[in-house]
C-alpha cells in the first residue's frame, strides 16, 4: 500500500482516481491497519464482500481495471503489482511482480488515449473473463456466507463458502479467503500445493501482464 | 506443518450469535444491500410486495413491465400473482425471467441474488465500465458514473 501512495503521489493529477480496494471479509481488523500504516490519500475501500471483484469479473488479487474519462475500460485483469518484490537468497529466493506496471499507468495518466498501453474496447471485452452461470451464483452464495458469519451462524457461513468454491474454482480470491481463517493462513501448505496445481498444469495464477516499455 | 502466515483463525467467528431479520420476515442480498422484507405471500419462491421491488434492485413497475432505465421486461403470470386479493410480485420468477442466479436459504429465510446479467451487458460487449457502488472507509458511497470525466484505477488487494 505505501507503493501505490508513492505513485498517487507522483502522478498528482487532480483528474486521476485511485481506488484501492481491499477484498478482505475480514474487514477493518484485518485490513484497516495495512491501510493506515501507508498513510493513504487515496480513496480506500473495505470490499467485505468482494463486490469489485464480483463487478469486474475477478479472480485473484491483485488485479485492476483503467477506467477513462468516458467509462470506458481501457486496461483490464492484469496481475497488478506495482513494483517487483524480491525475497529470501539463493535456492530460496522467490521474486513476484513486475517493474513495468507502474511506468505503463503513469504513461496513461499523462497521454490517455494516446498512450500506447491503452487497449480497444473488443481488446478488453475479450479480457474480460467470461464468467457461467455457475460461477455468477457463487458469487451470491459468498455473500450469503458472509452474511450468516456477521450473524454468528458459523455452520451455515462454512456451508455456503464451501458452495461458492465448488461453483468457482477458479476464484483464488474465494480459496484463500475462506484460509485465512485456518490455522495454516492463506499463504500455508493448501495454497503451495495450490500454486504447484496451477504450475503443473500450465495454467497462469494471473491472466499474463501485456506491457511491452 | 509450516509456520502459519496470514492466518487470522480468530475472525472465524468474531460475531455474536443473532437471528438474522424478526420473526415471520426475509433477508434479501443484493449488490451488497442486505434489505429485510416484513410483507411477504405464501408459497416455493420470494413473493414480494411489489412496492418494495425498487429499493431491492432498482426496477420500477409500469404499464409496459418492470423496468431499469431502458430495459422492461414484460409481466408474466408467474411473476405477478395475486393471493387473496392481493398481488405480490416473485422476485424469484422474476430472476429466472433476467436469468439472474441466486442461492436461497429457505430455513433462514435469505436470498442471495447475483448480478443482473442485462446489466452488465455494456461491460461484457462494450467494454464500458459495470454500474457498481461502493461505500469507501469515510462513509462516502462511489458510483462509477461520478467518475467520469477524470481516469480512475481501481486495483485489488487483500490482507491475505
Amino acid at each position: 500500500m505505501p507503493v501505490w501512495q508513492r505513485i498517487y503521489e507522483e502522478i498528482n493529477d487532480p483528474n486521476f482516481v485511485l481506488i484501492c480496494a481491499a477484498e478482505d471479509t475480514g474487514g477493518e481488523a484485518a485490513a484497516g491497519p495495512i491501510f493506515d500504516a501507508a498513510n493513504p490519500t487515496y480513496i480506500q475501500v473495505i470490499d467485505e464482500n468482494h463486490l469489485i471483484s464480483s463487478a469486474f469479473n475477478f479472480v485473484n488479487v491483485p488485479s485492476a481495471a483503467w477506467i477513462d474519462e468516458t467509462g470506458q475500460i481501457v486496461r483490464i485483469d492484469e496481475g497488478t503489482y506495482s513494483m517487483l518484490h524480491s525475497f529470501g537468497e539463493g535456492e530460496q529466493a522467490i521474486s513476484f511482480g513486475t517493474d513495468v506496471y507502474e511506468p505503463a499507468l503513469k504513461d496513461w495518466v499523462a497521454k490517455g488515449a494516446d498512450s500506447e498501453h491503452v487497449q480497444s474496447a473488443e481488446t478488453v471485452a475479450g479480457n474480460i473473463r467470461q464468467h457461467s452461470s455457475d460461477q455468477q451464483k457463487a458469487d451470491a452464495a459468498f455473500r450469503l456466507g458472509n452474511l450468516f458469519r456477521m450473524y454468528g451462524q458459523e455452520a451455515k457461513a462454512d456451508q455456503y463458502w464451501e458452495m461458492a468454491r465448488e461453483l468457482n474454482p477458479d476464484s483464488v480470491n474465494f480459496i484463500r479467503q475462506n484460509l485465512t481463517l485456518t490455522e495454516e493462513g492463506s499463504a500455508g501448505e493448501t495454497f503451495r500445493e495450490m500454486m504447484g496445481a496451477y504450475v503443473s498444469a500450465g495454467r497462469d495464477y494471473y491472466r499474463p501482464l501485456d506491457i511491452k516499455l | 506443518m509450516a509456520e502459519a502466515f496470514m492466518a487470522y483463525p480468530e475472525l472465524r467467528n468474531p460475531f455474536e450469535a443473532k437471528p438474522i431479520h424478526p420473526e415471520g420476515s426475509a433477508t434479501v442480498l443484493y449488490q451488497g444491500k442486505a434489505i429485510t422484507l416484513s410483507s411477504l405471500g405464501k408459497g416455493d419462491g420470494l413473493l414480494i410486495d411489489p412496492a418494495d421491488l425498487t429499493q431491492i434492485n432498482g426496477f420500477v413497475l409500469k404499464a409496459e413491465g418492470a423496468c431499469f432505465e431502458d430495459l422492461c421486461i414484460p409481466m408474466t403470470d408467474d411473476v405477478l400473482i395475486e393471493q387473496d386479493g392481493t398481488q405480490w410480485f416473485s422476485l424469484t420468477a422474476f430472476a429466472a425471467l433476467l436469468g439472474q442466479p441466486f442461492v436461497a436459504d429457505h430455513e433462514a429465510g435469505v436470498w442471495s441474488f447475483a448480478e443482473i446479467p442485462a446489466k452488465r451487458e455494456n461491460m461484457m460487449l462494450n467494454a464500458q465500465a459495470p454500474d457498481l457502488e461502493i461505500t469507501d472507509r469515510k462513509g462516502s458511497v462511489i458510483r462509477m458514473a461520478d467518475l467520469k470525466g477524470k481516469k480512475a484505477l481501481i486495483v485489488t488487494w487483500s490482507s491475505w
